[in-house]
């Protein structure tokens, strides 16, 4: 906690040189990164409770937009972002949603996609700001969209100076947030087909 | 006469109130201070995983309940992910939606879930009647001019009946209690396809 204060505290924004050089980092990264998969752990922030709620799990991505979220503690529970479709496995309990009729969960569904490789920055929905500590960029990205701002009011992606996303922050417009920590990132392993079916 | 009689017969077997229905008989002992412990402690958070079923659907997230100070709770359910579906305020009397997704801003939806969340908080009771079979003790009492029917077995809380020409309407029945943290909770409503179920995490 100490350390999220000093971070915050000692964020200065980027020049437009440092942003665009920053923007040149992800994608290159990006356009190399065929599949993630990492470990993650999940803070949810509500400002009434005396603790935050933690989850961990397991996320892989397949370029260019296959994503599985996989918590396994304190709940078995997974979402699957395939073909525009959201497939949902709760605890053996699955369900499916048509995300490309649902504008929400399709912008939500490209946030995530896209913040995982990073390669975000062509978006023209989102007001996008650039900041900078000692040891990470972080950039911040607000919905243009009323709809969408109702839900997340910004968006926080922190990445490593090589270009790695490293958090997300997901901001509410009641400012709890919701804060997911990847760590143990291994890149372009094949993944079998297999955990992307559902 | 006769389909009179059987007609009068069958409307009295309806009307038989339900306690007796259940095999409970009234009991003469003054009442006593009836609380429901499971939602008073201010220094614990209640998370849950929630599972829905609404008619044929089946939704998911997160259920925090939390006890602000006294006759004062908040409610917000989430998705796993985090985002907010709803948060609710209960304070005394009063109820208000703090947030609430677009989608499910509906008044009908909003009074079931204020009465299903007022019931399952709701932490001080006032008996009207008490009933008894062996260990187990009915208690019966009145929110909002609607009837509930308290199940405490061997002192133990069990569930919490709405009550509706002697039939039950909304059962919430706890289960896996231990030190007033109960780990599992079902809400079945019986005139409308909408089941609730917590798992404590």
């Amino acid at each position: 906690m100490l350390f999220l204060v000093k971070a915050v505290t000692a964020q200065t924004e980027m020049t437009s040189a440092e942003a665009q050089a920053l923007r040149t980092l992800v994608k290159e990264k990006a356009a190399l990164t065929k599949t993630i998969l990492s470990d993650f752990t999940q803070y949810k922030h509500l400002d009434f409770l005396s603790n935050d709620i933690e989850s961990n799990g397991k996320l892989a991505f397949q370029a260019p937009d296959k994503v599985l979220w996989q918590y396994s503690a304190p709940f078995s529970y997974s979402i699957l972002f395939k073909n525009e479709k959201l497939y949902i496995n709760d605890n053996g309990n699955k369900s499916d949603l048509n995300v490309g009729s649902n504008k929400l969960f399709k912008q939500l569904n490209q946030l995530i996609t896209a913040s995982i490789n990073g390669d975000m920055f062509i978006s023209d929905e989102f007001e996008i700001d650039y900041f900078k500590t000692d040891d990470s960029n972080i950039v911040h990205f607000t919905p243009k969209d009323a709809q969408f701002a109702e839900f997340i009011k910004t968006f926080h992606i922190s990445f490593s100076k090589t270009g790695e996303v490293t958090r997300v922050k997901m901001i509410e417009p009641s400012n709890d947030y919701t804060l997911i920590i990847f760590y143990n990132r291994i890149e372009n392993k094949a993944i079998p087909d297999a955990v992307f079916s559902q | 006469m006769r389909f009179f009689l059987s007609s009068t017969f069958i409307i009295l077997i309806g009307c038989t109130p339900y306690p007796k229905k259940m095999g409970y008989d009234q009991s003469t002992s003054t009442s006593v201070q009836i609380t429901n412990p499971y939602f008073s402690d201010a220094d614990h958070d209640y998370v849950y995983k929630a599972g829905i079923t609404f008619f044929d659907k089946q939704f998911g997230g997160i259920l925090v309940i939390k006890k602000i100070k006294e006759n004062n709770h908040r409610v917000v359910f989430t998705t796993e992910f985090g985002n907010t579906i709803f948060d609710f305020s209960f304070k005394d009397d009063d109820f208000k939606v703090n947030r609430i997704l677009k989608e499910m801003d509906r008044k009908l939806l909003l009074n079931i879930l204020e009465k299903d969340f007022r019931s399952l908080i709701k932490e001080h009771i006032t008996p009207i009647d008490i009933y008894k079979n062996e260990n187990k003790s009915l208690i019966k009492t009145q929110n909002r001019s609607k009837k509930y029917y308290y199940l405490y077995e061997s002192d133990t809380l069990t569930q919490i009946a709405r009550i509706a020409n002697q039939k039950e309407k909304v059962v919430i029945k706890f289960s896996k209690i231990s030190n007033n943290i109960v780990d599992y909770i079902q809400i079945t409503h019986s005139n409308i396809k909408l089941q609730i179920r917590l798992t404590a995490i």
